[in-house]
């Protein structure tokens, strides 16, 4: 499963959103997250992809926007 | 000019359900609602629990950092409301809620959280911050005017209904969601109690009647949760539109022991129940009924006796009496409000709900108890529901029959 796909999921199992419905490239507001449900949906991507997100990094708006970060914050351990 | 206050919508998320009619025919019928605590590695205890269905209120979505404090108070808000026959409150209308911890949820899965992996939820502030349940009553309903939160232990809800009564009384609103919520049903909160030595033992022969207040072998609280709200409005605005009207909120008393943080004073709640009378321009042999605060701890209630004894004078024999505390436990910050409900549905139905598990009422505490379920009233015109915190703060409230 790539991560954007796994993101999906992960979505899907915290707020119940059909897999379906979410787009890679959409804002992530249009389904229904605000600040404070995005910030726990970065707490529990952390998690699962055991990373931290840098305190500095950019706004995470869209789904491709959060799977690139994942994937960056993932090659030390994957290497 | 004061303007007079009704009460029309009666919200309950309790441990004896969310439906006000079949609350009070549970507690009318002396059912208690106490179970043994099942879970967690805590020494045996007993609790009053409200069965809750979060997905009946919120999405999946809508519940990040809504912590089960908030849940249950945005249920009963929306019950009061829809009780009341109104679809959609004016604007202006005010939120008045009372709470005595706040998020404990939040704040027990913060620490274990912490201690298990070092980091903490993001929105553990928003969920646990005390003023969160009016803020998301305020949200749902889209209500402008005042938001307010209560925080005074035992007495938070009481004083909260005061506070919205008075806002209704002088004129500053219309109408107002009051009441209180509180849910701490935390293995740890219930650790920290029971380090304070006054929750009841549970009853080895029925965990049920393990609270018995004024009972000469009372032996300490039963923790509950729960969140009741009243829908309080304008009586004249109210009657105007054909509400039902459960009854009229007459007054309310509000004093402080400044004695100590714990220990109940009578002097104190003789001040409260005074100005309570007072403010209501009732007499004590006016009052048919009193919900009282009794807790079941060995010192809380003959304190309160002593209280009702002296403003009562030769009037107490008339004054009935009962702890529904025996059945629903102690809700904390939201006792008051719960309690305020159960008053104004004795007025309404005229019926006097039990003080349970006395078998031996203590002498110390010689009121005249409520002492068989089912007890009809059919002359009770005034009824008043005390509600005395630690930090010395006592509340009394004064309902009288819609008329």
């Amino acid at each position: 499963m790539n991560t954007i796909e796994e993101l999906k999921q992960l979505i899907h199992d915290k707020f119940e959103i059909d897999v379906a419905t979410l787009k890679a490239d959409a804002p992530l507001a249009d389904y229904g997250l605000d600040s404070l449900s995005l910030a726990e949906l970065l707490f529990t991507v952390e998690d699962h992809f055991s990373i931290d997100f840098p305190d500095n990094r950019q706004d995470v708006n869209t789904l491709s926007g959060l799977a690139a970060l994942v994937d960056e914050l993932r090659v030390p351990s994957a290497a | 000019m004061k303007r007079r206050v009704a009460i029309t919508g009666i919200g309950l998320v309790s441990p004896h359900g969310d439906a006000p009619d079949a609350v009070f025919a549970a507690l009318l019928g002396g059912r208690s609602a106490i179970t043994r605590w099942g879970e967690g590695e805590v020494a045996p205890a007993v609790v009053a629990r409200a069965a809750f269905d979060a997905a009946r209120w919120f999405s999946r979505l809508q519940l990040a950092g809504v912590d089960r404090v908030s849940q249950l108070a945005v249920a009963a808000a929306e019950l009061a409301r829809a009780d009341a026959g109104i679809s959609t409150l004016d604007q202006a209308s005010g939120v008045y809620m009372g709470t005595g911890m706040g998020g404990a949820a939040a704040m027990e899965e913060a620490y274990r959280s912490q201690y298990a992996s070092g980091r903490v939820p993001p929105l553990t502030i928003p969920a646990f911050m005390p003023n969160a349940a009016a803020a998301h009553i305020a949200m749902r309903a889209k209500l402008h005017g005042p938001v307010l939160t209560y925080s005074i232990a035992c007495a938070s809800s009481a004083v909260a209904l005061a506070e919205a009564a008075k806002a209704i009384a002088c004129g500053e609103i219309d109408c107002a969601l009051a009441g209180g919520s509180e849910a701490l049903l935390q293995p740890n909160v219930l650790r920290a109690w029971q380090a304070m030595q006054t929750l009841a033992a549970p009853a080895s022969d029925d965990a049920a009647r393990s609270c018995r207040p004024f009972s000469a072998d009372r032996t300490g609280l039963v923790l509950g949760e729960g969140a009741a709200v009243l829908l309080l409005e304008n009586y004249d605005a109210a009657a105007a539109r054909g509400a039902r009207i459960y009854a009229e909120f007459a007054g309310s008393g509000v004093s402080c022991d400044a004695t100590h943080l714990t220990k109940p004073d009578a002097a104190g709640q003789v001040r409260a129940l005074r100005a309570a009378l007072r403010a209501s321009g009732l007499s004590p042999a006016d009052i048919g009924y009193c919900n009282a605060h009794g807790t079941a701890t060995r010192i809380g209630d003959p304190v309160e006796y002593d209280a009702l004894a002296q403003v009562w004078g030769e009037a107490l024999p008339g004054l009935a009496v009962s702890s529904t505390k025996a059945l629903h436990g102690h809700l904390l910050g939201a006792a008051g409000a719960l309690e305020a409900a159960i008053t104004v549905l004795a007025l309404h139905r005229r019926a006097l709900p039990p003080n349970m598990h006395c078998d031996r009422p203590d002498p110390a505490c010689n009121v005249a108890l409520v002492r068989e379920p089912g007890c009809a009233a059919p002359q009770l015109q005034a009824a008043i529901s005390n509600s005395f915190a630690f930090g010395g703060t006592n509340a009394v409230l004064v309902f009288r029959r819609a008329s």
